[in-house]
């Protein structure tokens, strides 16, 4: 640093603007490496060690709040959820047996068809730690990681439906892209017709694109996981369509989408297996006769 | 010579203050809060960085800010170099004018951290958006806002451990 009051034969190391064209080229670089070659998932993974026990100690202060709160809930409120929770079993065990029943001809229907019976996968319950701080992107941080044998791409849901994705696993904690966020794309159809289409997170909602405007779709629709692309589960509620705008000037429906699940609350969440092993996509057919030549003669060129 | 500005001798700034101060604020970044509260809430490590690269620039610098911005970045998950860019580039902007911003009275001090911090987000959005991320909203600059008319209070708080008290 040069101060008027310093003498100038003391040199005090680099000025100021080498020392910002250092770190500014640094953090560019930085910056590049990360978002397109992900080069930092390395540094990431053990700086998140690093920083796990601070996280628990910060989540301390709350944990405990929690705690003296579940400790001093009083007998009425806890007998009316008992209550409730008595009679939401009830009606859930009848569902059940339905379901039972259901899933059992479905077998057996899948089976007089020779399909593959899909797998119905346990998941790991995690609790959210805390949600990104960064205004850019939508995720959120559990606690279960590579101790739990998560690996990226496990769809994440809640008791009402799909939250996100796993999408950047460390050693104790594991990074789950909710649904709203701007890079996750999920294949859904509507649960009504069976419609599919392809939801789009745009960065704090969800956005269903491309439906054509004479498409059978009305408001309170739900969309649910199509399975189709081998990632999440087939059924999985994702979003309930709010509105249907129908505009003669553009070829498709502007559909406005609210998701289902509790994006942005909640406490606890259930990471799914990924779905059972698809078989391999078949192979391409092979091209037609004049471009394979063209194609040859293009690499003896080369 | 305005009035807010302490005229007392003060001590010397010890060295674990300023490490602790920034502990302290990349401990906050880590604090699991609602997200109406992140709305508002100003970013307290550029604040804490800028103030001391006001304060104390022999002791802060630009390498300094570079190191602590690399820390928010680890610390809010975002993107590797987002935050060291941008205190890198306005701490160079106070150190550039700082024989002037340690002249001014907390107001105008204030309002001059106001665009520093606002070129702060602002260089955030524009990284962000280059690597592909959809624009946050404007109320992305409403933390600045906040950061300050809080800066006479972080200021104060700050000189607390440096007043002699006799």
């Amino acid at each position: 640093m040069d101060f008027a009051n310093n003498p100038s034969f003391i040199r005090q190391g680099p000025s100021p603007a080498a020392r910002l064209a250092l770190c500014a080229a640094l953090s560019v670089t930085l910056l590049i490496s990360d978002s397109q070659f992900g080069l930092m998932e390395q540094v990431r993974q053990g700086l998140s060690v690093a920083f796990y026990p601070l996280q628990r100690a910060v989540n301390m202060p709350v944990t405990a709040a929690r705690a003296v709160s579940d400790f001093f809930t009083t007998q009425a409120s806890l007998q009316a959820d008992n209550n409730a929770l008595r009679n939401r079993h009830l009606a859930m065990a009848a569902r059940l047996q339905r379901l039972e029943t259901l899933e059992h001809d479905y077998e057996t229907l899948r089976q007089l068809n020779h399909l593959k019976s899909a797998r119905r996968d346990a998941g790991e319950l995690a609790e959210v730690l805390y949600t990104g701080r960064d205004p850019f992107s939508y995720k959120i941080i559990i606690d279960k990681g590579e101790d739990a044998k998560l690996r990226p791409g496990q769809p994440v849901v809640d008791e009402q439906g799909l939250i996100g994705q796993v999408t950047r696993v460390q050693p104790l904690t594991a990074e789950v892209t909710l649904v709203v966020d701007k890079t996750l794309m999920i294949p859904v159809m509507l649960q009504r017709t069976g419609a599919r289409a392809i939801l789009y997170g745009y960065g704090g909602g969800v956005d269903v694109r491309y439906l054509p405007v004479h498409a059978d779709v009305q408001s309170g629709d739900l969309f649910v996981t199509s399975g189709i692309d081998g990632l999440y589960p087939e059924g999985i509620p994702v979003a309930r369509i709010s509105r249907v705008d129908r505009n003669g000037d553009t070829a498709f429906i502007r559909l406005a989408a609210v998701p289902v699940a509790g994006v942005q609350r909640g406490r606890y969440v259930m990471v799914l297996d990924e779905k059972a092993h698809v078989p391999a996509r078949p192979a391409e057919p092979p091209p037609p006769a004049p471009k394979a030549k063209k194609k040859s003669a293009e690499d003896e060129d080369n | 010579m305005s009035f807010d500005r302490p005229k007392e001798i003060l001590k010397p700034v010890k060295r674990r203050i300023i490490f602790l101060s920034f502990a302290l604020a990349i401990l906050f970044e880590l604090l699991p809060l609602p997200q109406e509260a992140q709305a508002w809430l100003p970013d307290f490590t550029g604040l804490l960085v800028l103030y001391w690269v006001i304060n104390q620039p022999r002791r802060v610098g630009i390498g300094t800010s570079f190191s602590v911005g690399i820390l928010a970045d680890i610390a809010s998950a975002g993107l590797f170099g987002q935050h060291a860019l941008a205190y890198s580039v306005t701490s160079f902007l106070a150190l550039l004018r700082q024989r002037q911003l340690v002249m001014f009275n907390l107001g105008q001090q204030a309002l001059s951290v106001l665009g520093l911090m606002l070129i702060n987000q602002f260089i955030m959005v524009v990284a962000r958006m280059l690597t592909g991320s959809a624009f946050a909203g404007w109320s992305y600059f409403l933390p600045p806002l906040t950061g300050a008319l809080l800066w006479p209070l972080i200021t104060k708080l700050l000189l607390l451990p440096y007043r002699n008290m006799d």
